[in-house]
């Protein structure tokens, strides 16, 4: 007869009271919020399912908050890729002062990200220049007409730019932490086997980072996704203008339609629930 | 490290010894060009190479725990070196033959290094580094995480070839048995 041990992770006899106690607070919590969700859930009615599938303006508004947020993602992993790996190996100078700035998107309130954007665009020369001057010299050029006053403020551009500045923070973070749990002395060898440094990133840590890469990726296009109050501050909320899901959850709520805000709420759960499950497939970590 | 200076002769076998914390390591590193050097020179061959990148070195360089790259198959790892430097199709082919030959991987070839022994890492480690004929090859304590029957045949193959090769060699390791086995020169680190 041989001795054989639990994993070490199992309740063993002498903690399960302790264990226990630790256990209702999470329980509770974990309770609450499945309550919250479900009843979201069980108060949808088919009919209102069919009045919004068949309405236009909410397939308007879903197909330009996919395609907004799908492109500032793209836009932040542009600059979170080598900001993430730049941040990751290299100890340079400002780099704590660059470290602690990006977490500002993070844990400042959003609504308030949205006030200084639009601060930005209406209250600075550069803002100014790139919010109208841009569309007036492009109509002058290319003949190019927006259907706003400028690119920005109350119009989509605006909207990519918000979710631009808090998805890439997101973005930057997951990645810097994936390049950190991979050996920097990877790079090491490759240059001493005649990588150049470009060569050692593009053919050893890009595709060792890239589970890490894709979470980013799904965490920061999640964020972005469910947007509402800075979008709202900077582009208003315009039915087929600048109507995105969340926007369009409080146009219907507004107008007393809760049936229809509930529907698309239940849309974006089920949305966020599989970019969650995808996060954490992908092995995705904040720190 | 200050007022340090070593010479190894072309093709020796030289293994530096010393106590933890004495810069074994650092002076591989500096070596192998991927640490600098605030003060002093690095000469490879009597070519002053102190502000030569790692890539333009010929430094063949085998860190502690192999460090195989997990994306990579074996085969892969082994003609890193001979793809990043832009070698044909044919010249990767012949090179990457040779050293599999030399150190018995054929079938290994097709694996991940997910799946090997430390005793198989080392050895394709160190196919990867003789693929691209390095002048100088570093071995950081390359044996310390085999099992000691593995690491017996590791040092006679490593003799070996060292001798085939003539490859001028710097091995750091702390097992005086194996210094005493490899060495052709023996230096500590104080």
């Amino acid at each position: 007869m041989g001795l054989e041990s639990k994993p070490h992770y199992m309740t063993t006899n002498y903690t399960k009271k302790f264990d226990m106690l630790l256990v209702i607070p999470l329980a509770i919590y974990i309770l609450l919020i499945v309550g919250i969700i479900l009843s979201a859930f069980i108060k949808i009615t088919p009919e209102a399912v069919a009045s919004v599938f068949t309405n236009p303006a909410i397939w308007d508004s879903a197909v330009r908050s996919f395609v907004t947020s799908l492109t500032s993602t793209a836009l932040a992993l542009v600059v979170a890729i080598p900001a993430g790996y730049i941040l990751s190996r290299r100890k340079f100078y400002g780099h704590d002062l660059f470290d602690s700035i990006l977490d500002l998107p993070i844990v400042m309130p959003p609504l308030v990200i949205g006030l200084c954007i639009l601060l930005f665009f209406s209250g600075t020369t550069i803002g100014r220049f790139l919010d109208r001057g841009l569309s007036t010299m492009l109509a002058d050029t290319i003949g190019w007409k927006s259907n706003s006053a400028g690119f920005f403020i109350f119009n989509v551009g605006g909207i990519v730019v918000v979710q631009f500045v808090v998805g890439c923070a997101f973005a930057v973070r997951v990645i810097k932490s994936a390049f950190d749990e991979l050996d920097s002395r990877y790079e090491d060898v490759a240059m001493t086997l005649g990588a150049t440094p470009w060569q050692s990133f593009r053919k050893i840590s890009l595709p060792n980072a890239l589970p890490g890469i894709l979470a980013a990726a799904v965490i920061s296009w999640a964020r972005i996704f469910g947007l509402f109050g800075p979008i709202h501050l900077l582009c208003g909320t315009m039915r087929y203008k600048t109507e995105i899901l969340p926007t369009t959850i409080y146009l219907e709520y507004s107008v007393g339609n809760l049936d229809g805000a509930l529907v698309v709420s239940v849309f974006m759960i089920i949305i966020s629930m599989i970019t969650l499950f995808i996060f954490k497939k992908f092995g995705g970590k904040m720190y | 490290m200050k007022n340090f200076s070593i010479t190894i002769n072309k093709g020796e076998y030289f293994v530096l010894t010393g106590k933890n914390g004495s810069g074994k390591t650092t002076l591989i590193k500096l070596i192998a060009g991927i640490c600098q050097p605030v003060e002093g020179i690095i000469k490879i061959n009597g070519v002053d190479m102190t502000n030569v990148p790692p890539w333009k070195r010929a430094i063949g360089y085998l860190p502690q725990d192999g460090l195989l790259f997990p994306n990579r198959t074996v085969q892969k790892n082994i003609q890193f070196g001979l793809e990043v430097r832009g070698a044909g199709y044919d010249e990767i082919n012949s090179q990457v033959d040779k050293v599999v030959e030399m150190l018995d991987l054929s079938n290994l070839l097709k694996r991940k290094p997910q799946g090997l022994s430390g005793g198989e890492k080392q050895k394709v480690c160190l196919a990867r580094a003789l693929a691209c004929n390095p002048d100088v090859l570093l071995l950081d304590e390359p044996v310390s995480a085999i099992d000691e029957k593995a690491k017996i045949i590791y040092c006679q193959k490593l003799k070996s070839l060292q001798k085939e090769l003539k490859i001028t060699t710097l091995h750091v390791s702390h097992n005086s048995l194996e210094t005493e086995f490899l060495a052709d020169r023996v230096g500590v680190m104080e």
